[in-house]
């Protein structure tokens, strides 16, 4: 099984990461001949809490407040808010508190309390009255410098994330006006990644490193004992991880070796409105890091498993026992039919997990059944997610089938170039991915030094699915199908009118999703 | 028939000319105020209040939202008698009740945790007859007519263009039952169906449609006071 991504890969030292070389992570490297499975070692040397390192871009922005809540409110004819049972009112200097009062019941209105910091005062106003009318009329006398309704400030929520601006995957599903609903989710939700592990701490651990090929002609040498530097990715914090296991390795290290589940780990949930990086969805919830994917280097570590269909069941069935709501799957893959997952699958619904799957990049390789997307028609609380790119139109390579149900903002590098993937930060693959080139360059990885990425693929949708759902989750809404519900019901329609096999039920919308359903609109 | 009376008389019947607009009318029973029989007005204008319970069409939309497919609705109104049988009826009620937003899935609502307020206020025209016998204290009616229903729904957390407002029409067939109390008031008891079809027409979004339900009318149940006579 593999991760549904497509990456831009970083150029030099740079920042931020803008080169396209669009292609799969896991294929350009997964032909390796496996060696027997003995078993490799991997051993805790120091648990130290060293910061990793954040080579992205930063600035020291301060955080916005929080909105303020709301209670009883009146449109304008122009949509603005404003309160009903009171108005604003500024008498000119020297009229008397008698002659104020006499000028308030002409209107129905009455003195309220004096307010400090306020040259104004606020007027309570008789039921039934019309504040704009009220303050029409307030405001032609020769009393009265002015009068207004109590008109509500919208927030405008824009996190000052510095790197946001480049995420236009987030606007696209009008994720800045649902955070005005729900503001980066609660910290009593859970999110599985079910993926190659998060960076989500720092560590110093031993593996020894064995001899592999990559392919027919180039074998890599074994190293030996090395130690590997791993630190938690700084834009996703730190405690907000819970219940971590790693399935291929069978331990409770769930470190990220390839960079994939770190990646699809933000855009659920980096940290926002830190003045820091880039933005993820539903930034206050916790992360359950569950590892079911195997790379390179776990391979050349020797794990004990691979990402199989069993491991993945697995990780599934312990993240539903472990207290997760949602659980992210931004892998699958073809071949025969994975029975094993899609049991464990409806494992987790039945647990009341909500369940949302890759549907796959294949529709430019022959468009091959998703074994595990598969099963999101027959199963209510699991959906299978396409990708869109920045033109909100089906991105090239999203799998088209009756499987997908959603599309959500995965990138397409075919139409906008390097940026048009979904920006995120996770480990710096320059200094990880030292098989991807010659044998001479070869050497030991390290996993405590991150950048921000350009990915590309129905992972990356699939994390934005996942995000909302937490955020759904957060509003009140726990049933993994009245989730799967909402989230069809409120997509934008792409397409055909109604559902289709390319775009399913359209693009998630945020906004409309958080909002529910009234009996009329 | 007392002094007092006959002065009743003649205040309801040139309240009831003028509210009527029914200038000819006026002009006669000022011509002829003493003369006239005050037990057998032609044209009577009464003003009733009304207190009911309506019930609604779209059941499982307003259910799912409100909590309750029906709700309490006050009102009131003028209707005017024409002669001994036929009425001419105008009222305005008003419906108002808080609920949640909700999701649907398999036909049972999620409640989402976002406020919303329904308000109904439906304007209706009846016209009908009053089977009246001599001496009867209880007059049966019935009627029908159009209704004009302002529909109102906002919600926690809306910006311009997401809450709905408007306003549709409809019918109604209406029948009850009016018992004279006394001379000047009498109490009606009165059921109505309307139907307001294609009310619920905003596309997907909505819990009407995924129940699909569009009809915005249903049953009421009121009690009517009738100040006249």
């Amino acid at each position: 099984m593999r991760p549904f991504v497509r990456l831009s890969r970083p150029v030099g030292p740079a920042m931020l990461v803008v080169a396209a070389v669009a292609g799969w992570l896991a294929t350009t490297t997964t032909t390796a001949q496996q060696p027997a499975r003995t078993g490799g070692v991997k051993e805790l040397l120091s648990d130290l809490n060293a910061p990793g390192i954040d080579r992205g871009l930063r600035d020291a922005d301060v955080p916005r407040p929080a909105a303020t809540a709301a209670t009883r409110w009146v449109n304008d004819a122009a949509g603005g808010e404003y309160l009903r049972d009171s108005l604003i009112v500024r008498f000119k200097p020297g009229t008397l508190p008698a002659a104020q009062r006499a000028l308030l019941a002409q209107v129905d209105a009455s003195p309220g309390p004096t307010l400090t910091y306020a040259d104004f005062d606020v007027v309570a106003l008789a039921n039934g009255a019309d504040p704009l009318e009220a303050a029409r009329r307030l405001s032609a006398q020769p009393d009265v410098e002015y009068a207004q309704p109590r008109y509500r400030a919208q927030p405008r929520f824009v996190p000052n994330d510095p790197l946001y601006p480049r995420q236009w995957n987030f606007p696209q599903m009008d994720l800045e006006r649902a955070w005005d609903i729900q503001r980066g989710g609660s910290s009593n939700v859970t999110v599985a990644v079910v993926d190659s592990g998060i960076a989500y701490r720092s560590a110093t651990l031993r593996y020894t490193a064995v001899a592999w090929r990559r392919d027919a002609t180039t074998v890599f040498p074994a190293l030996g004992p090395v130690d590997i530097p791993f630190a938690a990715a700084p834009d996703l914090g730190t405690d907000r991880f819970v219940s971590p296991r790693d399935f291929v390795w069978d331990d409770n290290l769930p470190l990220d070796l390839a960079g994939h589940g770190t990646h699809v780990a933000g855009t659920i949930g980096q940290l926002t409105n830190n003045g820091n990086g880039v933005a993820g969805i539903a930034f206050n919830v916790k992360l359950m890091p569950v590892k079911v994917i195997d790379n390179e280097w776990d391979f050349a570590f020797n794990s004990p498993f691979f990402g199989t269909d069993d491991v993945v069941a697995r990780g599934i069935r312990y993240a539903a026992d472990n207290g997760a709501k949602v659980l992210n799957l931004s892998i699958g893959r073809d071949g025969g039919p994975a029975p094993v997952v899609r049991s464990a699958i409806e494992y987790a619904v039945s647990h009341g997990a909500f369940v949302a799957v890759a549907g796959g990049n294949g529709a430019l390789d022959g468009n091959p059944p998703e074994r595990y997307a598969e099963f999101a028609a027959d199963i209510d609380g699991m959906v299978a997610v396409g990708a869109t790119g920045p033109d909100r139109r089906r991105a090239v390579y999203s799998t088209i089938g009756n499987h997908i149900e959603l599309l959500a903002p995965g990138g397409d590098f075919t139409r906008g170039g390097a940026t048009s993937g979904i920006l995120q930060q996770t480990i710096d693959l320059d200094l990880t991915e030292t098989f991807a080139g010659l044998v001479s360059q070869y050497r030991a990885p390290r996993f405590d030094a991150f950048a921000y990425f350009y990915f590309e693929g129905s992972s990356m949708a699939t994390a934005h699915v996942s995000g909302l759902a937490a955020l759904l989750e957060s509003q009140g809404l726990t049933d993994p199908a009245a989730i799967e519900a909402i989230l069809k019901q409120s997509a934008t329609d792409l397409g055909t009118p109604g559902r289709d096999n390319e775009n399913g039920y359209g693009l998630i919308n945020a906004r409309a999703a958080l909002r529910g359903l009234g009996v009329a609109k | 028939m007392t002094r007092h009376l006959r002065r009743s008389a003649q205040v309801a019947v040139l309240a009831g000319g003028v509210l009527a607009m029914l200038p000819s009318a006026a002009a006669a029973q000022a011509r002829t105020p003493a003369r006239r029989p005050a037990s057998e007005p032609t044209v009577r204008v009464r003003a009733f209040g009304e207190v009911g319970a309506r019930t609604f069409t779209a059941s499982k939309s307003f259910e799912a939202v409100l909590g309750s497919k029906s709700g309490v609705l006050f009102g009131g109104g003028a209707d005017v008698l024409v002669g001994r049988n036929l009425f001419v009826s105008v009222g305005v009620s008003r419906f108002q009740k808080d609920g949640e937003r909700v999701a649907v899935a398999n036909g049972q609502a999620f409640p989402i945790g976002i406020a919303t307020t329904i308000s109904i206020m439906p304007v209706e025209v009846s016209a009908g007859w009053r089977f009246t016998q001599p001496r009867q204290s209880v007059i049966p009616y019935l009627g029908g007519g159009v209704g004009f229903h302002r529909y109102k729904e906002t919600s926690e957390f809306a910006v311009a263009g997401e809450d709905a407002q408007f306003t549709k029409a409809g019918f109604q067939l209406l029948g009850g039952a009016e018992w004279r109390a006394s001379r000047l008031v009498g109490v009606a008891g009165e059921a109505a169906w309307m139907s307001v079809p294609n009310a619920f027409d905003g596309g997907n979004t909505s819990a009407a449609a995924a129940f699909g339900e569009n009809n915005l009318g249903g049953a009421v149940f009121r009690v009517k006071v009738v100040i006249g006579r």
